[in-house]
């Protein structure tokens, strides 16, 4: 973005503070047209900031914010008095990392195999097919993980019965291998969606540069190597950043859903959480001290992996 | 075209007086709808349900339901956080959450003795148990309980809370044995297993379930209390022999490790599945249908749909029996002890619907339960429309078996009862006082031409091979109901996080517990005590002072 309005600039010329009011008048449409977008932000995103307030406050829905008695930064010292707190965020962090290295690396697979189909047909079929899970329900896609990682389900099965191991994994009650059965879910349901955006990045690629390239004798790998991963960085850079920006996010429903007394250590996130101490025990300034402290770390974080780029000389996001 | 809407209109004409059965001459009043809420999962009546007619007809009154769906807690939370409360409110057993929070009005400024004569005659005799102190210290009540003030004599022809339940075919196959300890329950579904690995199908047989999903770890956590031989307090034991009522958290004592390592013996047996601790509620009713767990401890309510599909499949054998299980001697220094699952009839406090602080219309509400307390509402509601549902012979209440079928077919009640309403409203219970039906009960599922006289050959058989009268002959009577009350309706939200913490650890630890090696047990035993003795002891504490305040309600002090 910040590469763009250099080039405006260069292209207006001189901007001083008459040129600014000027500019104002010339391009009236256009802010008009901001207007909505302006107010919506405004509105819905940060006016709700003012709730933030309960953060610090001991908040009691009958005697509302400006009846609430403020308490400093109580709710905070309480979040980090817990041990299930900080195990929450480790939680979120390790999953998030998990979906997103194993989702991206899954997404770019696949999208370089298509890519690399020249049957339409088979093509179109792999696509819909990968990406239809996308649109199912997670109270379906945790029935089915129920019963296919069930200790007498089809994986345990499987693996008993090809011999790789004695007694069946208990995947569902194991906390260790929650994670991994989060990620390996969360590939399964969205490989194709994710697939969708860097298969346009590809198609975007000029096809005179494989052509070139095969004159000079470069095989499929190298074309993959040397044309299609290049071409495809600044998308992939892009994502990264809006995903890490997303790390504090590390989904809620198929965690509250999977999840058990027995995998509750590995499985508690943020967001259930806030649910169970916020919302179920109407500690209502815990829950906003949490939400807070999840917002501030997304942003430091989305900031970090912005400089990053930028010092990488790539494209970045703000 | 003529001929059919001449036919409809004659079949309309035809069915009318049977529709009109108490219908008393109401003002006529604008029509409103109400919004419900029930604390618990439920299905929408349909449209055409012939009792919400009626009460539309009557009383100008619609309801449009909404049941819980997911997490209770975090579903009160929500409305509370957002002040959106439905018109009827049901809390379920989260009450307490939405009374401290301020949702509820109090019902004493519209029920009294002079404006609402039924219902204040059905509350008085348990008035002081119902009536609480508000904080500043004025008499409310914020929920007339909608179970429990029955008239007459006790009826107990089932064991409808906790015990520890077996298939019939297993006490059967054992030779009707009389079992009453924890080793003589768990030998018999040893032996059970042993000789019958799989059902007729090839399906293999699950020893016993532990139910651990949410609120219903009850039946992970609750059965010690009730081999030491006292009905169902909740988490905590009264020592009722003493003069303060004594009462402590049990899970943490030794008596309650006796019964964990019995389970762990049993997990490392096979007769406990891994699988039965990450199970949800939906999972567990689905194998108890299938008729292949032995047994569970649990609540007879809590698995009623079960029951009915097996009964339903017509797989008496498969249904469960209530047994009062105590520890043998050898766990509690040899002290022999008296079972005592069922207690005495108590209202059931701060349960059921409530009038929301956003109801336009409470005197209304009231005033219409008040109508609804009359013989003639209570019969419908009950039984039904004579004739239809139910038939009197003799000054006794019958159903042809057609009728009886019809009562347990879920689908048919949701045309033609108003359980959704019902179940939460205050209600009469227990035995007709008076009228030309007295000495019926109120309720079918007590009336002894239902009970007997519906009762299925197996049963009948079953029981004979006992020689027992009714499935209540196995346990003990009802004891006397403690001054307290029970300990599971006190309302510990002033150590909501403790009480939380003290319930998180042992949803944790003890699947661990069953799970872990026999040599490691004692060591993880005692990490489990030291854990949870901070959060015990301070709910454990609190619930003591709670246990004598109830009392001294009820004794007057």
């Amino acid at each position: 973005m910040r590469s763009i309005s250099k080039k405006n600039e260069l292209s207006t010329g001189r901007s001083g503070s008459a040129g600014f009011g000027k500019k104002l008048t010339k391009q009236w449409q256009l802010l008009l047209m901001s207007v909505p977008m302006l107010l919506y932000v405004l509105l819905f995103n940060y006016g709700p900031m003012w709730g933030w307030i309960t953060a610090f406050q001991d908040y009691k829905p009958k005697k509302g914010i400006t009846g609430s008695e403020f308490v400093g930064l109580k709710n905070f010292k309480w979040l980090f008095s817990r041990p299930d707190f900080l195990q929450s965020i480790r939680n979120t962090l390790g999953m998030s990392v998990i979906n997103l290295v194993l989702g991206t690396i899954t997404s770019i697979l696949l999208a370089i195999l298509l890519n690399e189909v020249r049957h339409t047909g088979f093509k179109r079929v792999v696509q819909t097919v990968t990406y239809l899970p996308h649109f199912l329900s997670m109270v379906i896609v945790v029935g089915m993980a129920q019963n296919i990682f069930a200790s007498n389900g089809p994986i345990n099965q499987f693996l008993t019965g090809v011999g790789l191991i004695k007694t069946p994994i208990f995947f569902l009650g194991e906390g260790k291998l929650f994670w991994w059965l989060v990620g390996i879910i969360n590939v399964w349901k969205e490989v194709g969606w994710n697939t969708i955006i860097y298969i346009a990045a590809m198609t975007a690629i000029d096809p005179s540069l494989y052509e070139a390239a095969s004159i000079d004798g470069a095989g499929r790998f190298a074309k993959i190597r040397y044309i299609t991963l290049p071409g495809i960085k600044s998308t992939f850079v892009i994502l990264l950043i809006m995903n890490i920006g997303h790390l504090m996010e590390a989904g809620f429903e198929l965690q509250y859903l999977l999840s058990s007394s027995l995998t509750i250590d590995w499985a508690q996130t943020i967001d259930i959480f806030v649910l169970k101490y916020g919302i179920s025990k109407q500690q209502y300034g815990v829950a906003t001290a949490a939400g807070m402290f999840k917002s501030i770390v997304a942003i430091i974080l989305l900031f970090t992996a912005n400089t990053i780029a930028k010092k990488l000389d790539e494209s970045t996001l703000v | 075209m003529k001929k059919v809407l001449a036919a409809a209109l004659a079949l309309t004409m035809l069915a009318a007086p049977v529709f009109s059965v108490p219908v008393k001459a109401a003002e006529a009043q604008e029509p409103i709808t109400l919004t419900v809420f029930r604390g618990d999962p439920g299905d929408q009546p349909a449209e055409d349900n012939k009792i919400y007619k009626k009460i539309e007809e009557e009383f100008g009154v619609k309801f449009e339901f909404e049941f819980l769906a997911g997490d209770l807690d975090e579903k009160l939370g929500m409305m509370i956080a957002g002040e959106d409360y439905p018109d009827l409110f049901d809390g379920g057993n989260s009450a307490d959450l939405i009374i401290q929070n301020g949702a509820l009005i109090n019902l004493l400024d519209y029920v009294s003795p002079e404006k609402t004569p039924r219902l204040w005659a059905h509350i008085e005799p348990q008035l002081n148990r119902i009536i609480e102190k508000d904080e500043d210290g004025n008499d409310v009540m914020y929920i007339i309980p909608n179970y429990g003030l029955a008239d007459g004599e006790q009826i107990v022809n089932q064991v409808n809370g906790p015990a520890f339940f077996i298939q019939k075919q297993v006490l059967e196959w054992g030779g009707y044995p009389q079992i009453h300890t924890l080793n003589e329950y768990f030998d018999l579904l040893d032996r059970f297993i042993e000789a019958n690995p799989t059902d007729e199908n090839g399906t293999p047989y699950t020893g016993f379930d532990i139910l651990c999903e949410d609120w219903r770890h009850f039946c992970l956590i609750n059965p010690v209390q009730h081999l030491m031989g006292r009905p169902n307090d909740g988490e905590v034991l009264v020592d009722i022999n003493s003069d303060d009522f004594y009462t402590e958290t049990f899970i943490d004592k030794p008596y309650a490790k006796a019964y964990y390592q019995k389970l762990n013996e049993q997990f490392h047996k096979g007769l406990i599945s891994r699988d039965t601790f990450v199970m949800n509620y939906d999972q567990y009713i689905a194998a108890l249908s299938s008729g292949t767990v032995l047994g569970m401890f649990d609540q007879t309510w809590d698995f009623n749909n079960a029951t009915f599909a097996l009964q339903d499949a017509n797989m008496y054998k498969n249904t469960y029996v209530a047994l009062g299980l105590v520890y043998d001697p050898e766990y509690v220094d040899g002290k022999e002890i008296e079972e005592h699952y069922v207690n005495g009839s108590l209202p059931n406090l701060r349960r059921g619907f409530g009038i929301s602080v956003n109801c336009e219309c409470p005197e209304r509400i009231v005033a219409m339960w008040e109508e609804m307390m009359s013989d003639e509402w209570q019969m419908l509601f009950n039984w039904g429309v004579e004739g239809e549902d139910y038939y009197v012979e003799d000054g006794r209440l019958m159903m042809t078996e057609e009728q009886y079928a019809n009562s347990l077919n879920n689908n048919w009640k949701l045309h033609n009862k108003a359980e959704a309403f019902t179940q939460s409203s205050p209600k009469k219970q227990g035995w007709i006082m008076d009228g030309e039906l007295a000495g019926n009960c109120w309720e079918p599922a007590n009336q002894p031409e239902i009970v007997f006289g519906q009762m299925s050959e197996y049963d009948k058989a079953f029981l004979s091979a006992y020689g027992y009268q009714k499935f209540a002959d196995f346990v003990n009577p009802p004891i006397e109901l403690a001054p307290y009350g029970e300990a599971w309706q006190i309302d510990y939200t002033p150590v909501d996080i403790a009480h939380q913490d003290f319930l998180d650890i042992q949803d944790k630890m003890l699947p661990e517990l069953i799970m872990c090696d026999p040599a490691d047990f004692d060591a993880l035993w005692d990490d489990f005590v030291e854990q949870i003795t901070p959060s015990a002891t301070e709910f454990g504490e609190y619930m003591w002072g709670a246990v004598q305040a109830e009392a001294a309600k009820v004794l007057g002090e």
